[in-house]
């Protein structure tokens, strides 16, 4: 039995999105980010990442976590690659040389995506605007031009940046890229990459997560 | 055969080391980090990772790459975990829940450890003095204190991080963690990781790779 710890308005929706497209059971336990609980140490407080039983878990207090059986696992985009074995094709892989891609590409979007794709979030829309700090924008966006302008190339020739089909490798880029969508000039400057974007989120289990997603409470 | 591309003193330090490990045979591409060159353009430049020649290999102009039977692979962590599975042995993954777990900690190394542990290396030392910043160190040495706890917490039972062995994941942790050394207090908080640390270097590997490095121009 598959569990995984988190929200959908959170980095659990990596995982959400590859266990959908799998098509595999799972129980979701809505484990809160603490800083958006008014009170997350107050008698009732809904379960959340400070909660004690939760930290039995996940000493760091991080979602999301998966528990697949016994094994634990932390890291959402490891979380994915252990699917991406569990599962194989298509989604997933059994074979050595594309997994080693897809964990290429999954370091890739952790390392020189996210930090600036998150930047551009948190300073176009998600502090208040008091907080704001458009020079930091500018440095994300002159950041990510580079990876941007990589990943147009490795889209270029069948769509994907892995083995000509959507897998775990697309779900690792479209998430963290997701995050710079309040950036939309640097998507005008990366054709294929803004192609391919709009492409996995038409795909059905996009849809459906996001439809859950906006049901989500917002606290 | 592998190529490894990318001097030593650089993130290629982790794919040599591993290479040691294994034993294995490689070809080593001592590319440059092109800003280390005062004129990275000029007709006598070493191979540097601006050169049209490595770019083609690694579009990002990052080192280090590595090619092996056709493979290019880059991302110094993954050409690691790809490399130890492909050898097998000890360091490897034993099976799939080990592989998971290597794999986390080579994720939770890059995200959660390696933007903080670098700054504490340039700041404290990789800079020129004028351009070292205390107040960015010490912001680094802070935000590692969580990190550094759960490491010496995953650390304490076996003393070492997947298996009770010594294996990939031990080492892509290590290489990050290293950074961290200019911040003896973060050690010394953390006594199992300091134990683990200076176990990981007592390796003949890793040893062997480290005079390598240092017989490297600076």
């Amino acid at each position: 039995m598959i569990t995984l710890y988190g929200v959908h308005r959170s980095r659990a929706l990596r995982n959400i999105w590859a266990l959908e497209e799998m098509g595999l059971a799972y129980r979701l336990v809505p484990v809160i980010p603490a800083f958006r609980v008014p009170d997350p140490a107050a008698p009732g407080a809904p379960l959340n990442t400070r909660s004690p039983e939760f930290l039995k878990l996940n000493p760091a207090g991080s979602i999301p976590v998966l528990d697949d059986d016994g094994v634990v696992l932390s890291e959402s985009l490891a979380i994915n690659l252990w699917l991406s074995r569990r599962c194989g094709a298509p989604i997933g892989t059994n074979d050595l040389a594309e997994s080693a891609r897809f964990a290429q590409w999954t370091l890739y979007a952790a390392t020189e995506i996210e930090p600036h794709s998150h930047a551009i979030l948190m300073h176009r829309v998600q502090l208040p605007p008091d907080q704001r700090d458009e020079a930091k924008v500018a440095a994300a966006i002159a950041a990510l031009r580079r990876p941007l302008a990589v990943l147009d190339a490795a889209l270029a020739g069948d769509g994907h940046p892995v083995g000509g089909r959507f897998t775990v490798a697309d779900i690792a880029l479209a998430e963290t890229l997701r995050y710079a969508l309040p950036a939309p000039e640097l998507f005008e400057a990366a054709p294929h990459v803004k192609a391919w974007l709009a492409a996995c989120h038409a795909r059905p289990a996009w849809k459906l997560i996001t439809a859950r997603r906006e049901a989500e409470p917002a606290i | 055969m592998l190529t490894i591309y990318g001097v030593l003193r650089s993130r290629a330090s982790r794919n040599v080391w591993l290479a040691h490990e294994l034993g294995i045979p490689f070809r080593h591409v001592p590319v440059m980090q092109a800003y280390r060159l005062a004129d990275p353009d000029a007709p006598d430049a070493p191979l540097h990772t601006r050169s049209a020649a490595f770019l083609r290999i690694n579009p990002n102009g990052h080192i280090p790459s590595m090619e092996d039977d056709g493979l290019v692979l880059h991302e110094s962590l993954a050409i690691n975990l790809y490399l130890a599975k492909k050898h097998g042995g000890a360091l490897a993954p034993a099976n799939l829940a080990e592989d998971a777990l290597m794999t986390m900690w080579s994720l939770w190394a890059a995200t959660e450890a390696e933007p903080h542990t670098i700054q504490v290396l340039y700041h404290r030392v990789g800079y020129p003095p004028e351009q070292r910043d205390a107040a960015k160190a010490d912001a680094a040495v802070a935000a590692l204190r969580g990190p550094f706890a759960a490491l010496d917490a995953a650390l304490a039972e076996s003393g070492f991080l997947v298996g009770g062995r010594f294996t990939v994941a031990d080492l892509n942790v290590a290489e990050v963690i290293r950074y961290a050394q200019p911040a003896p207090e973060l050690f010394d908080a953390a006594p199992h990781v300091k134990a683990w640390l200076a176990a990981c270097h007592a390796r003949p590997a890793f040893q062997r790779m480290m005079e390598e490095r240092a017989k490297e121009p600076a």
